[in-house]
């Protein structure tokens, strides 16, 4: 096999086939649109067992001891075990970051449990229903704590500790400073306040959780049949906690229904599926149902930034100062600081801010832990924007002309932000521009005018939103943060012609299969039929780092473009040295290799394949047998798209409801593989920013009971609440890498979450209320009116 | 979330069904359309050890329209109610009310007789049954049993069955082809539980004055209430009059809150539902609204 | 609490099984007869991933027990597309339109798409999105799920295909 890692190499655009760029049909619907997808809850092995989990019913509360005589006793189950029997079998997790103490989190908890919804046992039965009946005769002792239920007030030092391994619950608190602040303060002619809280929201694929491990004891092998983002690592992490060499652990991510950012980390429950299936020599499926992916997956997005904006009299922003808070819930997932550094190293957005200071809070509570949900720094857009239309209300200034004053410039790039960030071909202002272009602001100011005669409230918002979508293990390596941002490919052209692609990138409804087929088809000269792509078996695949942020196209497509490249440069060698013709005078199109200018193909892609072989003596001395390439690809640093969103919507006073009347997006994420694709990134994000802005929710009670266990009290947007929305494409290919991809997919959440509610906030203009908290629900609307004395009676 | 273990009775004829209850009491759930029950038998907040499914009863899913009334068996679906071109001329507000429940699929399955049994404070059916004070048929041991659609809710999920009674059977009054109504609510999302709901009907006299009217809210209290002591009677309609309306009834509902809606919204929720549906009951009379 | 025998017609064909009176419809339906399509993503009629046609009438197949089903005939996903596997008119829009995601609530959406355009086989786009809201989707934001049924509709989806479903 061909290894490499070769400098980008860009096929000379205009030589392919044109299959980048196409909205190709996707591979993958045929079996999901027929009922022959397989997802994990699918799979089905002889003599599988199924486990279910006794969940603490409190917020906080000591474990004195558990009895499970009864439910061990119940016709049909197998296995009851609790946090000490898995201290046996595994080891625990321990995230550690510097400016943090190291957290440690059980793989079941022996101590104490420290939310609601927090595993304590693990019933193994023979069906789910025996599963659920045992998990209920499990008689857990508890003593009663105090839970800590606020973040705020969770770090004050009388409180109690959630994690008494901890010297307090505020587990890290760090401040970053660029530029020269005091003085952007002192010279400031205003100094603007703003502050921007959101909810506490959780992921919802419609694919729960879930496990089925699988252990082969005459191999000594575990398989782990689980939708998961990050196989490879997750198969690190299993081999390192069941205490298994890694070659003994095969991770193989089946179809998944929907990830969002939920299945990236090893969560206990599966570990403790994959120890118990070890331990008993069976097969184990567990099944996340509702009520566990309400309230003990991960949430996220609990929030809050508050900021000071030093600037001058006609609109230009001097400095910004960022207090970010964040609770983190009952365990550390991920390293402290990073959801939240996140907000703090984007809040400048798209403008030019020389001077700037952050500082996070990371707050350790008894609600659900925390986890990456799609753009988990998605307050930061409504932040900025947010912040830019209070400059200009305060100043007396128009709020476009403030956002023009301020931000950056295609010919002000390539720009290092204040955090040290570099922005390359992005079109903030110029897709601003765009958007206004489409979008007749000044017609719609009338409109909003003539209506408020009659009572309406209409309100318009804008935001731009800059994107950061690829993570280079430079970035990794700068930020603390354990991992890297390299990605693998294998592409196999097999005797036939025939081509396999493995790549270490593992899809959840983003096309991979249909994206990959198209890059490696337009590098080959194949068609997108003739590849086949093969994701998340860590058996099969090369090691990847999976499919996190916005990776997916330019790390895990680049990657499998330059291995296609590779494995070109290869075949049209041999098919030089076989014609006799100077390799540049070659191409190859739809599997047909020309001379070109000549009609006649001479060789066929395939004749090449089964060369290199079945007769490899025929091949230059200097190329090896077979036509196989792996090849890695570490992107820059950081890579970005951006955008701009338009809404415009309606609040009605009589039910403090929000209607969206108008949604705009000018998107410029780079080279498009597949726009199609693209648009249907873009209209799931907005939506899933529509449900953080009008509907979602996860709240505790003050007992620290959640009560938005069900789809009754948990909502997300349905068909009927969202609107049509309109989309343009502006391409700037990023000069950096494979073909200038930038990748996208998390913007959209950003600004369709601000733009919203900037709108409702736009909307709510002069009735003297400040839109600071999400979401804007109805309730949250007529308190605004009632405040305000401005409802319809 | 699967539900408890439980015995399974499939009776084909009524008074076997009424025997199974008599005989197993309250550790016996009747089924009907499952789409409020098998949800709470998922998440274990129903137990039932014995469950008595009345799919299989027969004569308790006709719909038929005579002279003055409209029955409804208690096994009719949602979906039917919705669809019966029948039901939409005779008493079209009934047809309204089962449109709003929950999501088609639901409705589907779900029943008049499930619905108005268990009574949710906020449900659609309810809120028609009691403001039309519809005729509510419910055969025991001892025999048939009539109750009024404005007394038989007593309290949140609760009514005046007793345990070992089949709720068989409603029937509405004909809605006056002169007379106007209305149904409105305020939800979510479409097809959530309303948060609050209101239900008019308005009829005038020649004079141009409302010769009859009724109003009926939900989601503000234990039970649907009429609101019979506001009377429009005698009175020509305006805006101002449809507020004073309001205003009087939020007066006089104790509405609780939850995570969807304080007190106060409620009460400002009320408030609008109240004057909507007066002005499009009214509208409907004017303008003999195409049914 | 003894099992009992049902016998039923699945996707045209005889189907029979001992279950427990407390059986899911939903999962007598992926783990006895090994039907996978049918998707359970939240067990209390809210998501829609688990919508069968029984009897004809689009339902929730969580929110039915199996032994209710006796003597019924259900059309599951599985029987939706042509014996080939040649895509109904509605599956066929929703590929075309980029109608689907990760595809783990397609086959509620494609059987309750089959059913609403039986009902009304020129729906307005309200009512496309009211028929829909009982399906929940997280990836595609529903647009190209609406103009998918749309797409659908245009081309007869309520009269072609196989004559039961549609």
């Amino acid at each position: 096999m061909t290894t490499t890692t070769d400098p980008v190499i860009q096929l000379e655009v205009g030589s392919g086939g044109g299959l980048i760029g196409a909205s190709t049909p996707r591979k993958e619907d045929q079996r999901l649109l027929t009922g022959h997808g397989q997802f994990t809850d699918d799979l089905h092995v002889r003599g599988m067992l199924h486990a279910a989990f006794v969940r603490s019913p409190h917020a906080h509360a000591r474990i004195l001891g558990i009895d499970a005589s009864e439910a061990r006793a119940l016709p049909g189950v197998v296995a009851v075990v609790t946090g000490e029997d898995l201290a046996k079998l595994t080891s625990p997790m321990v995230v550690s970051q510097e400016g943090a103490h190291p957290m440690v989190m059980e793989t079941l908890p022996t101590a104490k449990v420290r939310f609601n919804g927090d595993p304590v046992a693990c019933v193994i039965a023979v069906d789910r229903y025996v599963a659920e009946d045992a998990a209920e005769l499990v008689d857990v002792d508890y003593e009663m704590l105090e839970p800590v239920l606020e973040m705020h007030a969770a770090t004050d030092p009388g409180s109690p500790l959630v994690d008494e391994g901890l010297p307090s619950n505020l587990h890290t608190r760090q401040t970053k400073s660029y530029g020269d602040i005091e003085t952007a303060f002192a010279n400031a002619d205003r100094v603007i306040e703003t502050s921007f809280s959101s909810q506490r929201l959780t992921h919802v694929p419609i694919e729960g959780r879930g496990v089925l491990a699988i252990w082969d004891k005459g191999r000594a092998e575990l398989s782990f049949h689980s939708g998961q983002q990050t196989a490879h690592v997750t198969r690190t992490l299993l081999a390192k906690r069941l205490g298994l060499s890694e070659n003994q652990v095969r991770v193989i991510s089946p179809d998944i229904g929907g990830a969002f950012g939920l299945k990236i980390p090893l969560f206990r429950e599966e570990l403790t599926v994959a120890a118990m299936a070890m331990t008993l020599d069976r097969p184990i499926k567990w099944a996340e149902d509702r009520a566990e992916n309400l309230m003990a997956s991960n949430h996220a997005r609990d929030d809050s930034v508050s900021i000071q904006a030093a600037v001058a009299a006609d609109g230009t922003i001097l400095g910004i100062k960022a207090e970010l808070w964040a609770d983190y819930g009952a365990y550390a997932f991920y390293p402290p600081s990073y959801m939240i550094d996140v907000v703090g190293w984007l809040l400048l957005g798209a403008y030019k801010i020389e001077n700037y200071e952050y500082t996070i809070n990371v707050a350790i509570t008894n609600k659900c832990p925390a986890g990456t949900l799609r753009a988990p720094m998605a307050i930061v857009t409504w932040a900025t924007e947010g912040t830019v239309e209070r400059i200009a209300d305060e100043l007396g200034l128009d709020a476009v002309a403030v956002r023009r004053r301020n931000m950056i410039r295609l010919e002000d790039q390539p720009y290092r932000s204040a955090p040290g960030y570099l922005y390359e071909a992005l079109t903030l202002r110029e897709s601003f521009d765009e958007a206004l272009d489409r979008f007749d602001l000044e017609q719609f100011r009338r409109s909003q005018a003539s209506a408020r005669g009659e009572g309406r409230l209409l309100g318009v918002g804008l935001a731009t939103v800059l994107e950061p979508t690829t993570y280079g293990s430079a970035w990794y390596k700068a930020s603390g943060d354990e991992g890297s941002g390299h990605e693998a490919a294998t592409v196999k052209v097999e005797p036939t012609g025939a081509i396999n692609v493995m790549v270490g990138i593992i899809p959840s409804g983003q096309g991979y299969e249909t994206t990959i087929a198209q890059v490696v088809a337009e590098a080959l000269g194949s068609t997108t039929d003739n590849v086949a792509v093969r994701l998340g078996d860590t058996h099969i695949v090369p090691y990847g780092m999976g499919s996190r942020g916005s990776r997916g196209a330019a790390a895990g497509n680049g990657v499998a473009y330059l291995a296609a490249l590779t494995a070109r440069n290869k075949v049209l060698r041999i098919a030089s040295h076989r014609l006799g013709v100077p390799i540049d005078s070659l191409t190859i199109v739809d599997g047909s290799i020309f001379v070109i200018d000549e009609a006649e193909s001479r060789l066929s892609l395939a004749d090449v394949a089964w060369m290199c072989y079945m007769d490899p003596t025929s091949l230059p001395a200097t190329e090896a047998p077979g036509l196989e390439v792996h090849q890695t690809y570490d992107p820059p640093e950081l890579t970005f798209s951006n955008a701009s969103h338009v809404c415009v919507v309606e609040v009605f006073r009589d039910t403090g409801q929000v209607e969206i009347l108008d949604y705009h997006v000018v998107e410029d994420a780079g080279t498009l593989i597949n726009p199609m694709i693209v648009d249907g990134q873009i209209r799931g994000g907005v939506v899933m920013g529509i449900g953080q802005a009008l509907y979602e929710e996860s709240i505790y009670d003050d007992a620290g009971n959640n009560v938005t266990s069900s789809f009754v009290d948990y909502l997300i947007p349905t068909a009927d609440c969202v609107p049509n929305i309109r989309i343009h494409h502006v391409e700037t290919p990023n000069p950096n890498t494979p073909r200038g991809i930038k990748g996208m997919s998390e913007g959209p959440v950003q600004g369709g979450i601000a733009s919203v509610a900037l709108a409702v906030s736009d909307a709510l203009k002069g009735l003297g209320v400040t839109v600071d908290q999400l979401p804007l629900h109805p309730s949250r609307i007529l308190g605004y009116l009632r405040a305000a004395g401005a409802q319809d009676d | 979330m699967k539900p408890s273990p439980f015995d399974y009775h499939a009776p084909t004829q009524l008074s076997e069904a009424i025997g199974l209850l008599s005989e197993l009491g309250d550790e016996a759930k009747l089924l009907s359309g499952g789409q409020s029950l098998v949800p709470l038998m998922n998440m274990r907040l129903a137990r039932p050890e014995h469950v008595v499914d009345l799919n299989r009863v027969t004569g308790l899913s006709d719909l038929s329209v005579d002279q003055d009334r409209v029955r409804v068996g208690a096994m009719v679906r949602h979906r039917q109610l919705e669809r019966s071109a029948e039901l939409v001329a005779a008493n079209p507000l009934v047809a309204a009310a089962a449109s709003l429940i929950a999501h088609f699929q639901i409705r589907e399955r779900g029943t008049i007789g499930g619905s108005l049994a268990h009574a949710d404070p906020s449900a659609e059916l309810p809120l028609v049954a009691c403001l039309l004070d519809a005729d509510i048929e419910a055969q025991g041991p001892s025999g048939v049993r009539r109750l009024t659609g404005s007394e038989f809710f007593t309290s949140v999920f609760t009514t005046q069955l007793d345990e070992s009674e089949v709720l068989t059977g409603v029937a509405f009054r004909h809605l006056d082809p002169a007379e106007g109504w209305a149904f409105e609510e305020v939800a979510r999302r479409h097809g959530d539980f309303a948060i609050v709901a209101t239900a008019a009907t308005t009829l005038f006299g020649e004079d141009g004055r409302y010769a009859a009217a009724g109003l009926a809210i939900a989601g503000v209290g234990a039970v649907p209430q009429r609101l019979d002591a506001i009377s429009l009677v005698g009175e020509l309609p305006s805006d101002r009059l449809w507020r004073s309306v309001a205003a009087e009834a939020s007066s006089r509902i104790s509405p609780q809150g939850d995570i969807h809606a304080t007190a106060e919204d409620r009460h400002d929720l009320a408030r609008t539902l109240i004057i909507r549906s007066l002005s499009r009951a009214t509208q409907r009379a004017k303008g003999g609204d195409p049914r | 609490m003894k099992a009992r025998a049902i016998h039923l017609v699945v996707n045209g064909e005889q189907a029979s099984g001992e279950v427990m009176p407390r059986m899911l419809l939903s999962d007598f339906i992926r783990d006895d007869l090994a039907l996978t399509g049918t998707h359970v993503g939240c067990e209390q009629g809210a998501c829609g991933a688990c919508t069968v046609l029984l009897n004809g009438r689009a339902v929730r197949s969580c929110l039915t027990f199996a032994v209710q089903a006796d003597g019924a005939s259900i059309t599951t996903i599985e029987g939706i597309a042509g014996p080939d596997g040649e895509l109904h008119p509605v599956q066929q829009a929703l590929r075309d339109r980029h109608g689907l995601q990760c595809g783990f609530c397609t086959p509620g959406v494609v059987v309750t798409a089959c059913a609403l355009l039986r009902d009304d086989p020129q729906p307005t786009t309200q009512a496309i999105r009211e028929g829909l809201s009982g399906n929940l989707c997280r990836c595609t934001g529903y647009q190209s799920i609406i103009e998918a049924i749309e797409q659908a509709a245009a081309v007869g989806a309520s009269t072609s295909a196989d004559g039961t479903v549609a």
